[in-house]
């Protein structure tokens, strides 16, 4: 009649954490938000907010007419970062702009074939349309490479061997093109567990503070540690399976490198995932209804996982302040990991110290919020 | 009080601030029985079942359920006892039986012992056939049959009921109470609290709370007796309405009322009976009036307790429907 403490206390666990997977099961929100939201997001954030410019729209005003200009501006087109966008007045340039016909626009100035023929400088301007700072920089790199390899052609035609003076060759590791997607795949794995983790929790608990099923539970033998424990076991398996797909996806539609152990993944997501929903049981904890716990749930997973963690802005470049307020947002430490595994290959010593930040912050914030939690109510 | 007490409180209170919800209350409730707790909304009475619960710590005084100090061993009591809350908690989403199994396993209940209680309860509660059913989409009258029987799956010796029929239509209530008997006729100890005076009928004994003070304790008919000296009689007939007013002005007329199309009247027993008021009401002009004496009713007794201008206010509360 009476079975062991240990087992009762699994029988109670398991009996909210099955209860939980019902209303997950009952409810299309919550697959929707934990297992469409991240893959359509990844989708729109891979293709969409690509940092990689190509095709750029390019007008050209050729007022050389040469075929020296000539060359030059095929240069500039054929390479495939930028796009012919039809020929333009230099004093056209503001329309241009602002109709978005090009975002640069190449101008080859009379007398430009006569000057390489003197063996002068040939000067060409290019004009840029610089609202967006990051698109107009990337313009610029890619002018000057095209500058430079236009030179190397003309001078090796002429039959004088170019040398310039300096040489530096680059060589990017880990993600040679520079593809944003396999630089946002960690990045939005941990912005996507910390939302859906934080606001599903939070959810939850406030769900039953709101339906009055709370004081239901408190009237019954079931303690604090078995309510937080039921209600997070499933939405830990949630998790771990949108980080899955995130990478899976990652892999195959980007073909992110999954370079290092997936078992660490695995493990740095847990131990991510811990502390997020820690993070949104203590919100519903305090809040008790479900619309302030959506607003804080959504605010304090969202901005930091997005703007502290690494993801979009290097934390190296950020003010004092700023960088020292990242060292508790977890994702940054997912962040760093999983770059570290996917990319890198690293095991567990280099993820070694992302894996101790994170389990340090899930076990202040899992237990601020049961300390927090009182089942007498008033 | 007795030793076949299984609740017993004890000048038991509760302050909130300056406010004080619960007045030192003390009753004791015996074995197996149905003890109804009555009062206006506000009154003390859901404070007074959750000190007794162990959800909310008394303030001072003492309270012992089931052998168990509510205040020093609040967990030892809520695995002895089964609760329904005022608010409707179970969980709309889910089937019947993974309610039951949800309340069960909450309980420490599991595997074939548990299914078999799921079994035992569905039957006893008459919802067999909604097994399956989701929750959300059954009347108010089956859910609360559903919350009753989720609430003593774990075979609990003492079931605290509060307000379990608020909101629910007579037939149903009929049904639920027919279900309440049935658990106190097999042992079990019901304390229930309502605003139905109707049915504060079923109860053995009844308290009745006012502004957080537990004022009359005793059976329904004790409490009529004790509360409402008066003789209580029905009147039909025509022409009454008139013949009330010449009625209300005569002396030891205590009260004069419309029931339905006919008459309340209390009186002091002394001066009147059926024929004296069958007699005063055809000499003011009834046209042949019927009088039948009757028991007074909790409603009586109620307003009795409140009294005077009290009364006005507690009585929308308290109405009998």
């Amino acid at each position: 009649m009476s079975p062991s403490l240990p087992k009762r206390f699994a029988v109670r666990v398991g009996a909210m954490a099955w209860k939980e997977v019902l209303h997950i099961r009952r409810d299309p929100r919550t697959i929707v938000l934990a297992l469409v939201m991240p893959v359509v997001l990844l989708l729109i954030f891979g293709y969409g907010v690509s940092f990689d410019l190509d095709r750029i729209p390019l007008a050209v005003s050729d007022l050389d007419r040469s075929e020296a200009s000539r060359r030059l501006s095929l240069a500039f087109t054929t390479s495939g970062e930028f796009a012919p966008a039809g020929g333009e007045a230099a004093d056209g340039a503001d329309t241009a702009f602002r109709r978005r016909r090009a975002r640069a626009i190449l101008v080859v100035p009379r007398g430009y074939a006569k000057d390489l023929a003197r063996g002068e400088a040939g000067r060409a301007e290019l004009l840029l349309d610089g609202a967006d700072p990051v698109t107009a920089n990337q313009i610029l790199t890619k002018a000057d490479a095209i500058a430079l390899a236009e030179t190397q052609r003309m001078a090796s035609e002429a039959g004088a061997a170019f040398a310039p003076p300096l040489e530096v060759k680059v060589f990017t590791r880990y993600n040679p093109e520079a593809r944003s997607a396999v630089f946002m795949v960690p990045g939005l794995a941990a912005y996507l567990m910390a939302i859906a983790a934080v606001l599903l929790t939070a959810l939850t608990i406030a769900g039953e503070w709101e339906r009055g099923s709370m004081e239901q539970l408190f009237a019954s033998p079931v303690g604090r540690l078995e309510i937080v424990l039921g209600k997070l076991v499933p939405y830990l398996g949630l998790g771990l399976v949108q980080l899955l797909l995130v990478v899976v996806v990652g892999a195959t539609a980007f073909d992110v490198p999954i370079r290092g152990n997936p078992l660490l993944v695995l493990l740095a997501g847990f131990l991510f995932l811990l502390g997020m929903l820690g993070q949104g049981l203590f919100i519903s904890v305090v809040a008790k209804n479900q619309l302030v716990a959506t607003q804080a749930g959504a605010l304090s997973s969202l901005l930091p996982s997005l703007l502290l963690s690494g993801m979009l802005v290097p934390l190296d470049n950020m003010p004092l302040p700023l960088r020292l307020l990242s060292t508790v947002v977890p994702a940054r430490y997912l962040v760093d990991a999983l770059r570290q595994i996917l990319l890198k290959g690293n095991g567990l010593g280099g993820i070694g110290p992302d894996l101790v930040a994170m389990a340090a912050f899930a076990a202040a914030i899992v237990g601020l919020a049961t300390a927090r939690f009182r089942r007498r109510i008033a | 009080m007795s030793a076949q007490s299984t609740i017993e409180a004890v000048g038991l209170t509760r302050r909130f601030g300056e406010f004080t919800a619960v007045d030192g209350v003390t009753f004791g409730v015996e074995r197996g029985e149905i003890f109804g707790y009555l009062g206006a909304n506000g009154a003390g009475k859901s404070t007074t079942i959750r000190m007794l619960i162990g959800l909310l710590a008394p303030t001072s005084g003492s309270a012992t359920v089931a052998g168990h100090d509510v205040a020093s061993d609040p967990e030892a009591v809520k695995r002895s006892i089964g609760y329904m809350s005022q608010r409707f908690s179970l969980y709309l989403d889910l089937p019947v039986f993974e309610n039951l199994r949800f309340f069960g396993g909450a309980y420490g209940l599991w595997g074939r012992e548990l299914e078999s209680r799921i079994g035992e309860v569905l039957e006893l509660t008459g919802l067999s056939e909604h097994r399956r059913a989701l929750t959300g989409t059954l009347p108010g009258g089956i859910r609360q049959r559903l919350a009753l029987g989720s609430a003593v799956l774990h075979r609990p010796s003492i079931v605290f009921l509060d307000e379990p029929t608020a909101g629910v239509d007579p037939v149903a209530r009929r049904s639920f109470w027919r279900l309440i008997r049935d658990l106190s006729t097999g042992g079990t100890t019901v304390f229930v609290t309502t605003h139905y005076l109707d049915e504060a009928e079923y109860c053995r004994r009844i308290g009745l709370m006012v502004d957080g003070r537990l004022v009359a304790l005793d059976t329904p008919s004790a409490l009529k007796r004790a509360w409402v000296p008066d003789r209580v009689l029905v009147v039909r007939g025509r022409g009454l309405a008139r013949a009330a007013e010449a009625l209300r002005r005569r002396p030891g007329v205590h009260a004069v009322e419309p029931f339905g199309a006919g008459l309340h009247v209390r009186a002091d027993p002394a001066l009147w009976n059926r024929a004296a008021v069958q007699e005063a009401l055809a000499a003011a002009g009834a046209e042949s009036p019927t009088v039948d004496e009757t028991e007074p009713s909790l409603e009586d007794v109620f307003l009795a307790v409140v009294g005077g201008s009290a009364a006005a206010g507690a009585s929308g509360a308290g109405a009998a429907p």
